[in-house]
């Protein structure tokens, strides 16, 4: 299009703006109210992570106390669950309740807060984790079929190899099958077990007749 | 024409061009979004991009530190450079994974938090309180402003608490905790027999073949290192201070350039009578000591010996029982009040009284020295040694110089170095990578320049180096004569061999020995059936560590299996010192087992807790590791160090 004189271009120009200037003016206030609404929501989230961060260190305050109280810990790990389970720290929170409640010799609570561990966990690394405990936890009480299960659905990660391989040794070794056992056990030891020395010490120690 | 030009510009053309010039416009600094050109980076982490110069800056912090920590041990030659910066490397990754992963999980931490943790940091407190300026300050020189500090600072604190929820939660189960102190606490009764080395070497030669056999077998440990002899010139501002010659002309000028220096101001020899006034005395009390003092000068007066009455009534315990006598003083020594006295007063002439801050003084000059000059003759030999060690000082900064830039000019001989400059070449003995020279050869940093490619690959001059810094003392090296790495030729190793191999030959013997012995013991049981004559060692029941027991012996004694009841277990182990063992295992008794301790949970759960939390956190970042998206950048290792 050419204009010859610039009356016709600011007629042009006029027209263009009656037809589209409401789209324009709603767009900018759209966009507007788009950004506003995105830093509004944003920052709303900053304070929610930033509430349960605090929730959660109340919890760990407590869980790591000489002798934890139960019933308090089990109360905010409900609060961490409830308001803020949008945010990491439920999974975190039911880890730290789970050694606060084995502590205090609530075994079942203790199993049932790692299995929210593990299903609550914000990063499969945790879930490992708490597996893990979880397993060894269900050895201790002599549930060996339970563990076991436990440590074949988790142990899927090289970096914690050496731990459940730890944990299958001890069930072997309480099963009887001391050859499994000093197999489970020479395994943990070369993939970096945190306790191998003791686990020489195991092997050591397990009757000749392996 | 310029209706001409408005009427071009609304064609095509116009828009072409302006098309063609937006180009630039439009992607300017776009490369620095690509990553085209823009820092060089030397790993990628799930796409946060980590800076070669960031690298640069930690493996350089990194050997600092190991500089401090090593002191004079540290060697720049035994550090590999590769392995530090891929070390470096490893720890700026996990660390970089750490942090990105607390942000993705959405970890945050409070405000306030944040806040606290500023407010404690001893960093920013002055007088024990958080000073703002001082954190400010701080910041500044990192180059960083407050808010990108807190914004860092909330990563840290969030990646602390992903840990702690780690390492925190870890437990202990009853059982694990009950094995742990079964197993550490146990004890095991043995008792053991040693067979002595000694009594198993003979004298049976050992014949050419198994020499030879056993020098091709083992050539690595008859290696001799590789060494170089060096030809070096040694600048020693010690030496130069020797060789000056300073005229006596000189000196007479420094002497008369630094008068001052040797002025001796006048002194003279004082004794006083100090009669003491408290410092909050009545006025009353004040005149009856001014009474008093006026009282003891006309005893002197009349005669009485200034030195006796000093002795009996002087209150200055100093100078009292020597007669009051205060030695030579210069002026200024005392206080103002008797200074101006002591040093306006006639010799052998007696003062008034003189009222100064301890009290009422008589005063009496009894020697006057004037002021004087020390003469040149005395001062000398001082002025010399002065004179020589600065210029020899000087001396070596103009050698050192020249010597640096005529061996690095004519970098591959000594010689006109030498020569321009009048000093010998000097030659040394062999020398390794680990030393072996003495003096300035031994320094770590002449080593190195020895063996370094320059140097010994090349040919070349060194560098000059100067080993300790405060220390003038500076050298320039070549190499002159290099012998690689070599095995030792056989003739001259050969003994060494024989002996080995004899020592080797009686363990062997003493072992077998040890071994049917502890045959004839799982039959009999007990050592008095075996060979009553055998020497016995019963230390009873005893721990992992027990110290009176040989190493070798508790090692072999809890590997063994436990004996059932009414049976024994037997083993045998060679000793440190070569002798043989036999052990016999009698009993095993498992630690005792104590969940807690006064209501306390067992110290050996917060062993194993430890233990395990911290290898989670490990294990946890490996983890990540294994999941994260990471890319190494191939670097050719700048080293501009």
């Amino acid at each position: 299009m050419t204009y010859e004189t610039d009356e016709e271009k600011v007629e042009a120009l006029k027209k263009w703006w009656k037809e589209n200037g409401l789209s324009v003016v709603g767009g900018v206030v759209l966009g507007l109210g788009a950004i506003y609404g995105w830093r509004l929501w944003t920052g709303h989230q900053e304070s929610v992570a930033a509430q349960a961060s605090s929730a959660f260190e109340q919890l760990a305050t407590n869980a790591s106390a000489g002798s934890p109280q139960p019933d308090a810990i089990a109360k905010q790990l409900q609060l961490l669950e409830s308001e803020f389970g949008s945010t990491p720290y439920p999974g975190l929170g039911a880890l730290m309740a789970a050694k606060a409640m084995y502590q205090a010799g609530k075994t079942s609570e203790a199993t049932a807060a790692l299995q929210k561990a593990i299903s609550d966990a914000p990063d499969p690394a945790l879930a490992r984790i708490a597996a893990l405990r979880l397993a060894r936890i269900q050895l201790a009480e002599g549930e060996l079929d339970a563990a076991e299960k436990t440590v074949r659905e988790h142990d899927i990660s090289a970096a914690f190899a050496g731990e459940f391989a730890a944990v299958r040794g001890d069930i072997a070794a309480k099963r009887g099958d001391l050859s499994a056992a000093r197999a489970a056990y020479e395994e943990a030891i070369e993939k970096g077990s945190a306790l191998s020395q003791l686990l020489r010490l195991k092997i050591d120690n397990l009757p000749a007749a392996g | 024409m310029l209706q001409t030009i408005r009427d071009r510009a609304q064609g095509w053309i116009a828009w072409v061009i302006v098309i063609l010039i937006s180009i630039p416009f439009a992607l300017w600094g776009i490369q620095s979004y690509l990553g085209v050109g823009g820092e060089p980076i030397a790993a990628t982490v799930n796409g946060v991009e980590l800076p070669a110069r960031e690298l640069d800056r930690r493996v350089q912090q990194a050997r600092t530190e190991l500089r401090q920590r090593l002191g004079a041990a540290y060697d720049p030659a035994e550090i590999d450079d590769k392995a530090l910066r891929d070390e470096v490397l490893e720890d700026m990754i996990r660390e970089t994974l750490l942090l990105d992963e607390v942000r993705r999980l959405g970890l945050r931490v409070s405000n306030q938090d944040v806040q606290i943790q500023i407010l404690l940091d001893p960093a920013f407190q002055k007088d024990g309180r958080f000073d703002k300026e001082t954190y400010e300050r701080l910041l500044q020189y990192q180059g960083m402003s407050p808010a990108m500090y807190e914004a860092q600072l909330r990563q840290r604190l969030a990646a602390g608490q992903l840990a702690r929820a780690i390492s925190a939660s870890a437990l202990a189960t009853s059982d694990e905790l009950e094995q742990y102190q079964r197993l550490i606490g146990q004890q095991r009764e043995l008792s053991y027999s040693t067979l002595a080395l000694s009594d198993y070497q003979t004298d049976a030669s050992v014949d050419d073949a198994e020499i030879t056999a056993f020098y091709e077998a083992n050539s690595d440990s008859f290696r001799s290192p590789e060494q170089v002899k060096l030809d070096y010139l040694l600048l020693d501002s010690t030496d130069l201070a020797a060789a000056t010659e300073v005229t006596e002309e000189d000196l007479r000028n420094v002497y008369a350039a630094e008068q001052a220096r040797f002025a001796q101001p006048e002194r003279r020899e004082v004794r006083h009578i100090l009669l003491k006034v408290p410092e909050d005395a009545e006025q009353s009390d004040v005149d009856a000591v001014a009474e008093k003092i006026k009282g003891i000068r006309e005893r002197i007066l009349a005669g009485e010996s200034f030195d006796a009455l000093a002795k009996e009534v002087s209150e200055d315990p100093g100078s009292a029982s020597k007669g009051g006598s205060l030695g030579m003083i210069e002026s200024g020594i005392m206080v103002p009040a008797f200074d101006q006295v002591a040093f306006a007063a006639e010799p052998g002439k007696l003062s008034e009284p003189v009222r100064t801050q301890f009290g009422y003084h008589l005063i009496e000059v009894t020697k006057v020295v004037p002021a004087q000059i020390k003469p040149f003759e005395e001062v000398e030999d001082e002025l010399r040694a002065g004179a020589a060690k600065q210029g020899a000082d000087r001396l070596y900064y103009d050698l050192g110089e020249r010597l640096a830039n005529i061996s690095y000019e004519s970098s591959d001989s000594l010689e006109p170095a030498a020569e321009e400059l009048g000093l010998s070449i000097q030659h040394s003995d062999w020398i390794g990578r680990d030393g072996g020279g003495d003096g300035i050869l031994a320094q770590p940093k002449v080593i190195a320049a020895a063996f370094s490619d320059d140097v010994l690959g090349q040919g070349l001059n060194s560098d000059l180096i100067e080993p300790e810094r405060d220390r003038l003392q500076a050298i320039v090296l070549r190499v002159a004569e290099h012998r690689e790495a070599s095995v030792k030729p056989l003739a001259e190793v050969r003994d060494e061999i024989v002996a080995q191999i004899k020592q080797q030959r009686a363990k062997e013997a003493a072992k077998t020995a040890a071994e049917s012995l502890a045959e004839q013991l799982r039959q009999s049981k007990e050592w008095a059936t075996v060979d009553p004559e055998l020497e016995i060692t019963s230390p009873g029941l005893v721990g992992r560590n027990a110290p009176e027991v040989p190493r070798g012996v508790l090692d072999v004694a809890f590997k063994l299996a436990a004996p059932s009841d009414g049976s024994i277990s037997v083993g045998t182990a060679t000793l440190d010192n070569g002798d043989a063992a036999v052990v016999r295992l009698s009993r095993v008794q498992d630690g005792e087992v104590k969940p807690s301790e006064d209501g306390r949970p067992a110290t050996e759960v917060y062993i194993l807790t430890q233990l395990m939390g911290r290898q989670l956190s490990d294990d946890m970042l490996q983890d990540m590791e294994s999941r994260a998206d990471i890319e190494r950048m191939n670097m050719g290792g700048e080293d501009g160090l």
